[in-house]
């Protein structure tokens, strides 16, 4: 593995920073063409119905509308993942959830489209609704869609449940029976939304002659043009899908939710349609994450040794079967070397929007519930969270709670680098509380494709397939600099639409650095390969004796021949004449991504009077395998904790009896200001993964993992009580105290 | 929808007075985003920002004369106004973001009625009094009797005001606003208190008066809290009988923002801090 | 002949039965031998699984060789944020 970079560790300027700071970078609302319409979206008004009917007439004849559609005009596809995706984007037969789409009017003005959208009649029929999720394990509950419940499961739970899963290995009873305390807990935590700054916005364009350009916010076009033209019933070749810039997304953009909409409303009125959605309709009818019920049940020796951990985890992901709740069973326990674990889950519907992936999706909670009983293990039993953690800390060779065994892993470096830090150590204020907290994820590897071009002037263009959603050009710009031997600024990377470049999986996963890096790599050494033959040819000796040194042909000893180096440029400049342009593609589904472990460490301040928890240090502690643009990654891990730190103290979806969402906007629905949070201070370290030219693991995602717990423990320490809930907003803690 | 500009008060009262669905622009702040959220269409949108005047801040008998276009900004680089009424400038300076600063104003933190705003308790507790234009010609009003309910307050058809009084004050006197929200900043107030103190030479508390926001169907004096204070030197068991008269001063609602027993409890720990405050601004030893 | 182990929920399709000894080259192989050797599995393997092979996680490549002393983890496939 490469040891000695020249590129990868520097800090360059982000390509994308200048047009985004000046307001030049185009999202998905900021497309816009001469004739297009704009269209607005009808959206169901009860938790579950049946719709009786819809009379579009009236709307239909306002003057200036000029399409509107309802579910009936969408056929029905075969594939049924894609037809619940098709079913969450315009309801049919029934609304399934506050919010839910059941009618959308393309018109020639936005103030038109909303007039029209008052004049849809649709007469519903109230059914039964059920929002919390062991209500809606429960036998009896109102059940969402028939048919659907997981294959060998019994009467006890009810057809809302989706999923089952179990991992793990020994015998849990016999574990529980060598431990010499045992907690068993139950913990519950909120829907919480990925909160990206952007609405779900797009621009879509299809003619009667089946051609169709869509442009929008994702985080995979590639995904958007598979989906939307299987609803559609298009060729895919016939989609040509650009991929907006992004503001954000964290695993919520990795659907689609009105983009085969505004392909219908386009198709039907002939003209290009554009449809944004409201800050409003993106909390009640884009994704947001699963809510929680789970029991946590762990045995510890006194001297702090695990026996023995079960967790059984019930997530409900809204109107429509998923299959998510795994990863939070394969997660639990991930951080420990254990001899007797179980990890059970659930997958349950409900009444609310359809969930889709934030940010190391289901890992988090359960997580956190895991992380908080071992913190009331040490609490009772008197020993060092950081301690007790490394004598139990999964380290390469570790049998994983999950199945396989870990390769190199930076867990046990992370606990050292914690307990090492100045931070463990600072005193405490009063009212004040420290919690440390592990945390895992997988990472994925998946499919990509680069092209490489190297210009007669000696510069480079990259073309790649993934959104960039967290500085992803500027460190495949530093991959292909780096493997090239050039200088960062001689390279242009840029997102190439689905026309431009082969098919790449969606930006999800924390995978787009590992695994378009490869193909960078991989790119950069066809185009060498090609470069070398091209200076061979001009030094009239063999391509196998020509090597590539620090940017340059050179022969590869004396024997090969007595010639200067010859730079990319110089090669570049001359390829016209010596054989045509010279490019290196590379195409290919890269596995080995390498996991990722972190651990969080927070000091918080509890009000005793209010209730009001303020966070007063956090340093955050992550192998990233090789960090690539350390600002980057510490960006990375400093959002990723802001959001937890969210998830802990302030955020969720809030239900009434009624089953109707009742914050849907970002002043009810509390995410963390910035004068709510400290700086972060994130402590990069470096274990490379073997499966990895450079050593790079993904780094997004592991970051949102720890700090719900880290949080949590540190409030238990601070009031003297712990919270089994999360969020913990002032008033459940005020009346905790 | 029709959009004026109003050149005086005279043209914005009879333009309200027309009888077509008009509303007042001033900031903006709040009636805009009504509009884009689609609870409000006005067919009439008046806007007095140029109305000679009411961009003023004006020193009048030893107190302040705020106009109903000055903005939160404005009122927070006065000098003057922040020495003398530091309680009801912080109170302004919180409603919502920077940006929102350079447009909302004070009165329409009132006009909007909402049993939250920010501003409201801090005026109150100053002895704020409002001037109304109205088809009748002009009056003066204390913000205290303005009050009517949610959403709404006691101006009649074709009303509205044109200032703020804040009137002159003592030797020794100080006063402040707190508000509890679940994170630091772009909130709505779940209780929140304004408290205004003068003292005598002894550093004992002369006159109190205290008001509450978000804890009944209006912002409410609370009459018992600022006498519990009085004579006192903001001892302990003062302070204790204030947050009691705050607490049994409270009618709530239960909401996403907050139960009932939750918003009680604020409402007397703002109270009594905003108390200490004050205090501390008029010159009291703590 | 590779050493598969069943993990979890997924044994509820092999009867009980959490590792096998299986003879393959590749994973396509390996895959194609399960489904056959558990017809209850056959759903779940079409609908798409990772596979840890001697602790590396692999997402759906047919042509990974597997050694005779791989160990291999048959798991549900996962999707990220």
């Amino acid at each position: 593995m490469k040891q000695d970079f020249k590129i990868l560790g520097t800090r360059p300027i982000r390509p994308d920073g200048l047009d985004k700071v000046t307001g030049k970078a185009m999202f998905g609302s900021d497309k816009s063409v001469t004739g297009m319409l704009h269209a607005r979206i009808l959206r169901s008004p009860h938790a579950h119905a049946e719709i009786v009917s819809i009379d579009t007439s009236k709307a239909e004849a306002l003057a200036g509308v000029k399409a509107v559609i309802t579910g009936d005009d969408f056929a029905d596809v075969e594939n049924r993942w894609a037809r619940y995706t098709m079913q969450n984007c315009m309801a049919q037969g029934r609304a399934l959830y506050d919010g839910h789409a059941v009618a959308a009017v393309a018109a020639i003005s936005k103030t038109v489209a909303a007039e029209a959208l008052k004049l849809i009649e649709v007469e519903y029929k109230i059914l039964p609704h059920v929002t919390d999720v062991d209500e809606a394990m429960a036998p009896g509950a109102p059940v969402l869609h028939e048919g659907v419940k997981a294959r060998k499961l019994g009467d006890d739970v009810s057809g809302n449940t989706v999923g089952y899963y179990s991992f793990g290995h020994g015998d849990i009873e016999a574990g529980f029976a060598n431990a010499e305390l045992v907690i068993d807990r139950t913990f519950k935590t909120a829907a919480v939304h990925q909160g990206y700054i952007e609405p779900h916005g797009c621009l879509a364009d299809l003619g009667g002659d089946g051609r169709g350009e869509l442009w929008c916010s994702t985080q995979g076009h590639y995904m958007v043009r598979e989906v939307c033209s299987e609803i559609l019933g298009i060729d895919s070749s016939q989609l040509r899908v650009t991929a907006s810039e992004i503001g954000g997304g964290f695993g919520g953009k990795t659907t689609v939710f009105i983009e085969p909409v505004a392909l219908k409303l386009s198709q039907k009125a002939g003209k290009p349609v554009k449809l944004v959605m409201s800050r409003e309709e993106v909390f009640r009818a884009s994704g947001p994450t699963m809510s929680a019920s789970m029991d946590i049940k762990i045995g510890m020796t006194k001297a702090g040794k695990i026996t023995g951990a079960h967790a059984k985890l019930r997530y409900q992901g809204g109107a429509f079967p998923y299959q998510m709740v795994m990863m939070g069973a394969m997660s639990a326990f991930a951080a420990y070397d254990l001899e007797h674990v179980q990890a059970e889950g659930w997958d349950v519907m409900t009444n609310r929007p359809k969930m889709i992936s934030y940010r190391a999706p289901g890992a988090p909670m359960a997580v956190y519930a895991v992380e908080s009983v071992m913190d009331e293990l040490c609490q009772k039993l008197e020993l060092d969270p950081i301690d007790t953690r490394l004598m139990n800390a999964a380290r390469e060779g570790t049998k994983s709670s999950y199945g396989p065994t870990f390769k190199a892993i930076g867990l046990v470096e992370a606990l050292e680098a914690a307990k090492a830090h100045p931070h463990y150590s600072a005193p405490l204020a009063p009212n004040t509380g420290r919690g440390v907290s592990c945390g895992f994820w997988f990472n994925f590897g998946g499919q990509v494709s680069v092209s490489m071009a190297i210009n007669a002037d000696g510069t480079v263009n990259l073309i790649e397939g993934n959104p960039d959603i967290g500085g992803s050009r500027a460190s495949i710009s530093m991959m292909a600099a780096e493997a090239l031997g050039i200088e960062y600024d001689r390279i242009r990377t840029i997102v190439g639409d689905t026309a431009s470049v082969g098919f790449s999986d969606v930006t999800d996963g924390s995978r787009v650095t590992f695994a378009v890096g490869i193909a960078t790599i991989n790119a950069a050494n066809a185009a060498i390969k090609e470069m070398c033959k091209r200076a061979a040819k001009i030094w009239e000796i063999d391509a196998e004796a020509v090597e590539w040194v620090d940017g340059a042909a050179q022969p590869s000893g004396h024997n090969a021949g007595n010639f200067p180096p010859m730079s990319l440029a110089e090669i570049a400049a001359t390829s016209g004449k010596t054989g045509g342009p010279i490019a290196g593609h590379h195409e290919g589904a890269p596995d080995k991504a390498g996991v990722s472990f972190g651990v969080h460490m927070v000091d918080v301040e509890v009000d005793p009077e209010t209730g009001f928890t303020s966070i007063k240090r956090y340093t955050a502690f992550q192998d990233v395998g090789k960090a690539i643009h350390p600002a980057y990654v510490e960006g990375q891990i400093q959002g990723g904790a802001v959001q937890g730190i969210g998830w802990a103290l302030n955020e969720e979806y809030i239900y009434g009896e009624d089953g109707l969402l009742q914050n849907p906007g970002f002043l009810d629905y509390r995410i963390p200001v910035a004068s709510d949070l400290p700086m972060i201070d994130a402590v990069i370290i470096e274990v490379p993964n073997p499966g990895h030219p450079y050593g790079v693991r993904g780094c997004g995602e592991t970051a949102i993992v720890p700090p719900l717990a880290a949080v949590s423990n540190g409030v238990a320490q601070a009031i003297g009580v712990r919270m089994f809930e999360l969020p913990m907003s002032p008033p459940k803690i005020l009346k905790a105290l | 929808m029709r959009y004026v500009v109003a050149k005086d008060s005279r043209e914005a009262v009879a333009l309200l007075n027309t009888g077509e669905n008009a509303r007042l622009l001033a900031g903006g702040t709040d009636v805009l985003v009504q509009m884009k959220l689609g609870n409000k269409a006005p067919s009439l949108l008046v806007d007095i920002k140029a109305i000679i005047g009411f961009s003023d801040i004006s020193a009048e008998n030893g107190g302040f004369r705020i106009g109903a276009a000055v903005s939160g900004a404005e009122m927070g680089e006065h000098a003057g106004l922040k020495a003398m009424w530091p309680g009801v400038v912080e109170a302004v300076e919180l409603i919502g973001s920077t940006q929102v600063q350079g447009r909302a104003t004070m009165v329409g933190n009132l006009c909007n009625g909402s049993p939250a705003a920010d501003a409201v308790p801090a005026m109150l507790a100053a002895g704020a009094v409002a001037r109304i234009e109205g088809p009748s010609g002009t009056r003066d009003m204390q913000v205290a009797d303005l009050l009517e309910g949610p959403g709404k307050t006691k101006l009649g058809k074709a009303e509205l005001i044109s200032s703020v009084y804040l009137p002159a004050r003592p030797e020794r006197s100080g006063d402040a606003y707190l508000r509890f929200i679940p994170r630091t900043e772009m909130d709505i107030a779940v209780a929140s208190a304004g408290v205004n103190l003068v003292l005598d030479e002894n550093g004992c508390v002369l006159e109190a008066t205290v008001a509450l926001g978000a804890v009944a169907p209006t912002a409410v004096m609370v009459p018992n809290a600022g006498a519990a204070l009085v004579g006192s030197p903001l001892e302990e068991q003062a302070l204790e009988a204030c947050a009691a008269a705050c607490e049994a001063a409270c009618n709530p609602i239960d909401d996403k923002r907050g139960t009932v027993e939750f918003r009680t409890k604020i409402a007397g720990v703002m109270a009594t801090r905003a108390a200490k405050i004050a205090y501390t601004r008029a010159g009291g030893q703590l | 002949m590779a050493r598969v182990v069943i993990f979890g929920s997924l044994r509820a399709f092999t009867n009980g039965e959490g590792e096998m000894e299986i003879d393959a080259q590749t994973t396509r192989e390996l895959l194609r031998k399960l489904a056959t050797l558990h017809p209850a599995l056959a759903e779940t393997i079409e609908a798409g699984v990772s596979l840890a092979i001697d602790g590396e996680v692999f997402k759906e490549a047919w042509f990974t060789p597997i050694s005779a002393e791989s160990e291999v983890v048959v798991m549900p496939l996962m999707v990220g944020g």
